[in-house]
């Protein structure tokens, strides 16, 4: 098992690191921003004429709204939902197109042997960019003296990773069921990311006026970002079950077909 | 003797196309036995479905007792079986030395003496990536991470194909000295004098169907090449015997290849009063051309 997962983090390593780069990037960018945005909003909220979004006091006073906001519910989620998908790339499906299929599955290894080792070294590595992301916040908060919670940032990255996992699991099976190599990769990104980023703006209209609809369950992105004052009781479980049931639905699926492609 | 491998109706349609057509076939314990057939012929799928790699459409396949057809079984039997496949790639962004260290942890059987001598006599770069190699050095290394797993059974699909004559002699011995030490070496080749030099049990297939299951000592002793000339035309109708697979007639002289009952073929020419006739073995190549031909 222990080569299996050593194989799976060699095939993967450089996109976990472009996937460290990124959240480095993102985070810094956010952390770095902060100052200059709070002044403009201020600014904004002193000019009756200026734009007054009722979500300005937060981010001008709430250090970890902000936090919130720009990395939970937006652009570290986004990057980190790319990368999640990219590190589940790969398996023996694409292995026929490089031509090694043959050589894995002479090995006493079962096929769902091979899934699982593989997506459990993308969760890890996903988990792993997000538990960076931590680190970077925590760095970079201290750099431009400003105070937040670590706990809500941990429960944050938890509730990411813990919705996010659907992620992984329908980009893996997306990646099984289409054709082609690199193809199979740009369809899924396509065919997960538009919705997701539909999904996301549609939900986000919906709850501004105060409506609700079955499709907020399937809206991973709010999932994955959780209300900004986040706790036990309003951790989104709902949501985190039906991402849970999905991922075990895709799960299923990926490993009854996998059982039955001819190589 | 035992049989290691033993099929039987095995099928593989692939939509309507069946590649392999009620294939019953056995090798037994210690056998070098070799599995010629045209390309499309039905071998690769077959070795594939074997291995767990293929499903059957339907029929049995067992190795050592195991069925084929039951993923945990096809685990055991690929505990037991060194396999190496036709299409020798490897993964290219390991070095020579972390594939060896990767395919070890998967045998507890692997023969790490083996090894280091395959290494030398291969002339293998251990700190080189696998993209790096040539063609016959990654057929090479695909042969040792074969060789070395010390499993009972070695299924080899094209062995030497992409190494030069020094190389194939090297494989050729390699192989003939795993079968004086017990492994059953059931593999695939289309170079006939190799399988000559080597086997010593031939399974032909053609189109998904078995045409010959035998020993080499009987194919040499069972198929003849008979050549007669007579006096008066003959007709290619008087030539249809049991035994006789194909009968070529030029002006008075018959040429005939027969697989059996040598004997009365012999006094059938004689009572159509021919005036010489020549007896003369059959090369394998031969016996498989005529196989093939007959059946294409």
């Amino acid at each position: 098992m222990n080569m299996l997962l050593y194989k799976a983090w060699i095939e993967t390593r450089v996109r976990f690191f472009a996937g460290l780069i990124a959240v480095t990037i993102v985070c810094i960018f956010y952390l770095q921003q902060h100052a200059w945005l709070v002044k403009m909003w201020a600014h904004e909220l002193a000019d009756s004429k200026g734009y007054h979004g009722a979500w300005m006091p937060l981010g001008i006073n709430h250090y970890s709204w902000y936090l919130w906001h720009y990395l939970y519910d937006n652009y570290l989620q986004q990057v980190w939902a790319l990368f999640a998908l990219l590190f589940a790339f790969g398996g023996l499906i694409r292995e026929r197109s490089s031509g090694t299929v043959l050589f894995s599955l002479g090995l006493p290894v079962s096929r769902r042997q091979w899934l699982f080792s593989r997506l459990a070294v993308a969760l890890l590595e996903a988990l792993s960019v997000a538990c960076f992301a931590v680190v970077v916040v925590v760095i970079g908060s201290r750099v431009i003296h400003q105070d937040y919670s670590l706990t809500q940032l941990i429960l944050h990255t938890l509730l990411m990773v813990g919705a996010g996992v659907f992620l992984l699991a329908i980009g893996n099976l997306c990646y099984s069921l289409a054709p082609g190599n690199y193809t199979s990769l740009l369809v899924t990104l396509i065919v997960l990311g538009v919705p997701y980023l539909l999904l996301q703006n549609y939900m986000q209209n919906e709850r501004d006026l105060n409506k609700t609809t079955w499709l907020q369950y399937l809206d991973v992105g709010h999932a994955m970002a959780g209300p900004w004052q986040i706790t036990w009781t309003s951790f989104p479980w709902i949501a985190l079950f039906v991402a849970w049931g999905l991922t075990g639905l895709c799960l299923s699926i990926t490993a009854f077909y996998g059982d039955r492609v001819d190589y | 003797m035992a049989h290691v491998i033993e099929t039987q109706q095995l099928k593989k349609s692939y939509g309507t196309h069946e590649a392999v057509r009620g294939l019953d076939l056995s090798v037994s314990e210690g056998a070098v036995c070799a599995f010629l057939g045209q390309n499309g012929a039905g071998k690769s799928s077959t070795i594939k479905m074997l291995l767990g790699m293929v499903h059957p459409t339907s029929g049995k396949g067992r190795i050592f007792g195991h069925s084929i057809s039951n993923e945990a079984e096809s685990l055991i039997i690929r505990q037991k079986v060194a396999f190496v496949a036709e299409d020798k790639r490897l993964y290219d962004y390991m070095t020579v030395a972390e594939l060896i260290r990767f395919t070890r942890a998967f045998f507890p059987t692997w023969d790490e003496r083996f090894e280091q001598e395959l290494l030398d006599r291969f002339e293998l770069p251990l700190d080189r990536k696998v993209r790096q190699l040539s063609k016959g050095m990654r057929t090479k290394l695909a042969l040792l991470l074969g060789f070395a797993r010390g499993c009972k059974l070695l299924i080899l699909d094209e062995p030497t194909e992409g190494l030069d004559p020094v190389a194939i002699e090297d494989v050729l011995q390699i192989v003939v000295s795993l079968a004086a030490q017990g492994t059953t070496i059931f593999f695939s080749s289309h170079q006939i004098g190799e399988v000559e030099q080597v086997a010593d049990h031939v399974l032909m297939i053609n189109r998904g169907q078995l045409v010959l299951d035998a020993s080499m000592d009987e194919v040499k002793e069972r198929y003849k090449h008979i050549q007669a000339v007579f006096p008066e035309p003959v007709e290619e109708r008087d030539f249809r015997l049991p035994g006789i697979e194909k009968a070529r007639i030029e002006g008075r002289t018959v040429t005939l290849v027969a697989s059996d009952h040598l004997d009365s073929i012999l006094e059938h020419v004689r009572m159509l009063k021919a005036g010489s006739i020549d007896v003369l073995p059959l090369t394998l190549k031969e016996v498989f051309l005529e196989k093939v031909k007959v059946r294409s």
